[in-house]
């Protein structure tokens, strides 16, 4: 009898190094790519590789996430047996409560496995914009007899230290599994996709949890340990595109890689087709006097402006003699009459006052208050954010969710930073 | 309880029509023309809604489904689709409007509601219903009709009501020369179920000359409601283009992306609008999936078009998954589904033909779904393509404004 497969989303990172733009919601459900959410990737592949049966671990500023799956309707899972679930850290459960790392949250959710008739386990990352068939995966793990299978990409040698790397034999069985280590000779990135036998899975999971040394995380405890024992663990290469959108400056090159001749994945590929909670909006209107050229635009859009080399999440207008230029704007942000917004991150619901220059003059000023994530030339603007009409915004600089126009003294310097207030607990 | 009647073919659409209902009709880029009045219904509350088919259904039938866009799908209410059936004693086909609804009374009767209301899912509007309601029951009426303004020119299109001073109805002319009332009637009327049901015993085909005439005759309350917003009924080739045409005017009176009446529909997935290098975009309305690289003027898109580099799109409604390839130049015309438009070619240029048989396709081109425009191939105006019309069918010269170009069976096509 065939089983049903149960696949774990990790959807409860934290971003920290996306500043702003993970500030108010968890990593997975930052907008990317015109409409999608980064989770969308991950959801539409486990629906398009036939696992309708899946439960989602938040953690962090779940409320955005909890919002976008829903039920899970766009993505047909909302359904009598199986589906999505959302699994939240709960109280009660064990003496302390959240989940102390990647491990522990599946270890505390391992309830969920009781009743499913599965024989293995995927375990994937909420983190990642790619496209994969797991049903390879499956039929890899299947064949090396594995106990568990990592799913590994090449990086570049300057991002090793980013990543979990493997070193492999010349049969995929993996050697070696260090946790962002400086160099390494393998340049194996693991993708956050492990692919677990059920049983080795528990036995796994409740030896590391017993284990007081242990900082219960897959990448930093389970897998080393396992690979060190030589417990069967294989990697699986996946060779087509996958990227970490971890920081601002990958966030906004990874959107952008959308707009080239070429993109990185085929979006429009009825056969692989990349859900999303799509809210009814009207086609696009391009009214007279726009202009527009190497964009993404999305529906509900209206450009009486000109935009050129950037992403417009639906809902965006581009007021008459405004100009949007190499930017992420998104959704319901109003870019007023003559204003300009040049090299921007803008959040969503942001109003740009008529006139107002969001990006220009010099790009050496790093950010003031993370100036390790804001130092391109990049700048951000918090979601509803109301900038004054005529504001002169510089470079890397920073602007806070909900600031509104009596927070701006003046124009913002390369490198400024205007705070909003305090985010709601 | 709301009914709404989508049987019709629309023997003026051409091959728009040729395999689905015109309520099944593409509209406004993403839409089907019904959706308006799914829309309509939703927002107004309706709970239980009947959709009578009979031509071509499958469309219509796909697109609402179980009516989730429209949070239409329920345990108790919702949409039901009501098809023509054969029962013993009588067979079949709806022979009118009013006979459509009399096949249906029993559905309609064990459900006792108050009052029915009776739509057509051929037109495009606006419209809150419980303003209709309201009047219906301040006004204690039997049956309530909503009207809207006509230009005098236009009283040959419609059923023209008078309407007295007190706003009662007193007569009904179907589609006259000239009419002393400017009011026309939208075919959306509201009964007491019980003064329907009455005439319904009568065998009614037509609803204004076998229900609502007796109605007046007998001195029945019947009373006017007049709607202002916009209305268009899209029944024919240059109604459907102006409407579309219509939403990317300065300031068009028909809105589809006011928040609060937003126009629902079954939505696919598909990427926002990739936009080329040398795009030019103005006045237009272009949906999710599409592909610009060319110019797109004045024209509405559907979702997955594609228009390539060099290629022009001026004053046409295109619908989805069209292929416009380089350099070619579309103008006056509506594309249906799937059509591809060779490198070069050229769609309705030149001089509208003046012979009174083209009247109805009002200069305008007419491409069927499916259909193959050759590269290099020179359409006049008021040229209809056939669905899935191949390369081979278009002969060597300019195709003469007023050509018709047959249809093919795809599965007899064997190019």
């Amino acid at each position: 009898m065939r089983t049903t497969r149960y696949a774990f989303i990790l959807a409860g990172g934290v971003g920290s190094r996306l500043c702003l733009l993970a500030e108010r919601r968890a990593k997975p459900a930052v907008p990317f790519g015109g409409k999608y959410r980064i989770i969308d990737f991950t959801l539409s592949n486990c629906v398009n590789s036939g696992i309708f049966d899946i439960g989602v671990l938040t953690q962090y500023r779940p409320t955005s996430l909890n919002q976008h799956i829903g039920t899970g309707r766009p993505w047909d899972l909302d359904r009598n047996r199986g589906g999505v679930q959302i699994l939240q850290p709960a109280l009660g459960m064990l003496e302390s409560d959240w989940y102390q790392g990647t491990a522990d949250a599946i270890y505390r959710n391992l309830i969920h496995l009781r009743r499913r008739r599965t024989d293995q386990v995927l375990i994937l990352s909420g983190d990642h914009v790619y496209k994969m068939d797991y049903n390879v995966l499956f039929a890899f793990h299947t064949a090396k007899g594995a106990g568990v299978t990592v799913a590994v990409t090449e990086v570049p040698e300057s991002q090793v230290s980013s990543f979990g790397i493997l070193e492999t034999d010349a049969n995929g069985r993996v050697i070696a599994f260090r946790e962002k280590p400086k160099s390494s000779p393998s340049r194996l990135a693991s993708m956050g996709v492990y692919l677990f036998d059920r049983e080795s899975l528990i036995r796994w999971l409740v030896e590391d949890a017993e284990d007081p040394g242990s900082s219960h995380d897959f990448g930093k405890d389970l897998l080393p340990r396992l690979v060190a024992r030589d417990a069967g663990v294989y990697a699986y290469r996946f060779g087509d595109y996958w990227q970490d959108v971890g920081t601002l400056d990958s966030y906004y090159e990874a959107n952008l890689a959308f707009l080239s001749k070429t993109p990185p994945l085929d979006l429009a590929d009825p056969d692989w087709i990349i859900h999303t909670q799509s809210a009814d909006r009207a086609p696009v209107r391009f009214e007279h006097g726009g202009r527009v050229a190497e964009s993404l635009v999305a529906n509900g859009c209206r450009i009486a402006g000109r935009v050129e080399r950037s992403v417009l999440f639906p809902g965006v207008t581009v007021a008459r003699g405004a100009t949007v230029r190499d930017s992420i704007v998104m959704h319901d942000t109003v870019v007023g009459r003559e204003a300009v917004v040049d090299r921007a991150i803008v959040d969503k619901e942001v109003h740009v006052g008529e006139q107002a220059v969001i990006g220009s003059g010099e790009a050496r000023t790093p950010n003031r208050a993370c100036p390790e994530h804001l130092s391109s030339g990049l700048l951000v603007v918090g979601k509803g954010a109301r900038l004054p009409a005529r504001l002169k915004v510089g470079r890397n600089a920073r602007i806070g969710a909900f600031v509104t126009e009596s927070a701006f003294a003046g124009d913002v310097p390369a490198g400024g930073v205007v705070d909003g207030p305090e985010s709601m607990h | 309880m709301m009914l709404v009647l989508s049987g019709g073919g629309g023997e003026r659409l051409g091959v728009l029509t040729a395999e689905r209902a015109v309520s099944a009709v593409p509209f406004g880029g993403k839409y089907r023309v019904i959706d308006f009045v799914l829309s309509n219904c939703c927002h107004s509350g309706g709970e239980r809604i009947g959709v009578l088919t009979q031509h071509a259904p499958t469309s219509l039938h796909d697109h609402i489904g179980a009516g989730r866009p429209w949070d239409l799908d329920r345990r108790g209410g919702g949409v039901t689709i009501l098809q023509p059936y054969l029962t013993r004693s009588h067979a079949g086909w709806y022979r009118g409007t009013a006979d459509a609804i009399a096949q249906n009374w029993d559905f309609i009767e064990e459900r006792h509601p108050q009052r029915v209301l009776i739509l057509s899912g051929d037109h495009v509007y606006r419209m809150d219903y419980r303003a209709l309601l309201a009047t219906h029951l301040e006004r204690r009426s039997s049956a309530t009709i909503a009207v809207t303004r006509v230009p005098a020119d236009q009283t040959r299109r419609f059923g023209m009501a008078t309407v007295d001073r007190e706003g009662r109805v007193t007569a009904l002319v179907e589609k006259p020369e000239r009419a002393d009332t400017p009011f026309a009637s939208m075919g959306i009327y509201l009964f007491d179920t019980e003064a329907l049901g009455e005439l319904i015993q009568s065998k009614p085909v037509d609803m204004v000359l076998d229900v609502l005439r007796p109605m007046l005759q007998a001195g029945g309350r019947v009373v006017a409601h007049e709607f202002q917003g916009f209305w268009e009924d899209v029944g024919t080739v240059g109604s459907l283009y102006r409407a579309n045409l219509e939403l990317v005017a300065p300031v068009p009176r028909l809105v589809l992306d006011d928040q609060r009446w937003p126009i629902l529909t079954r939505d696919e997935e598909r990427p926002p609008v990739r936009i080329g290098s040398s795009a030019i975009l103005e006045d237009s309305l272009v949906a999710n999936g599409c592909r610009v690289s060319g110019a797109v003027r004045r024209s509405v898109l559907s979702p997955g078009v594609s228009v390539e580099a060099g290629a022009e799109v001026v004053e046409s409604v295109v619908m989805s998954d069209v292929r416009i390839e380089r350099g070619a130049h579309v103008r006056h015309a509506i594309l249906d589904k799937y059509v591809r438009v060779g490198a070069g070619a050229e769609i309705g240029s030149g001089e509208p033909p003046q012979h009174r048989e083209h009247a109805w396709l009002e200069g305008l081109t007419l491409v069927g779904k499916d259909a193959v425009v050759p590269a290099g191939a020179r359409l006049g105006r008021a040229v209809m393509v056939g669905v899935g019309a191949t390369p081979g069918s278009f002969g060597d010269g300019p195709v003469d404004a007023g050509t018709v170009i047959p249809s093919r069976v795809w599965h007899e096509v064997s190019e």
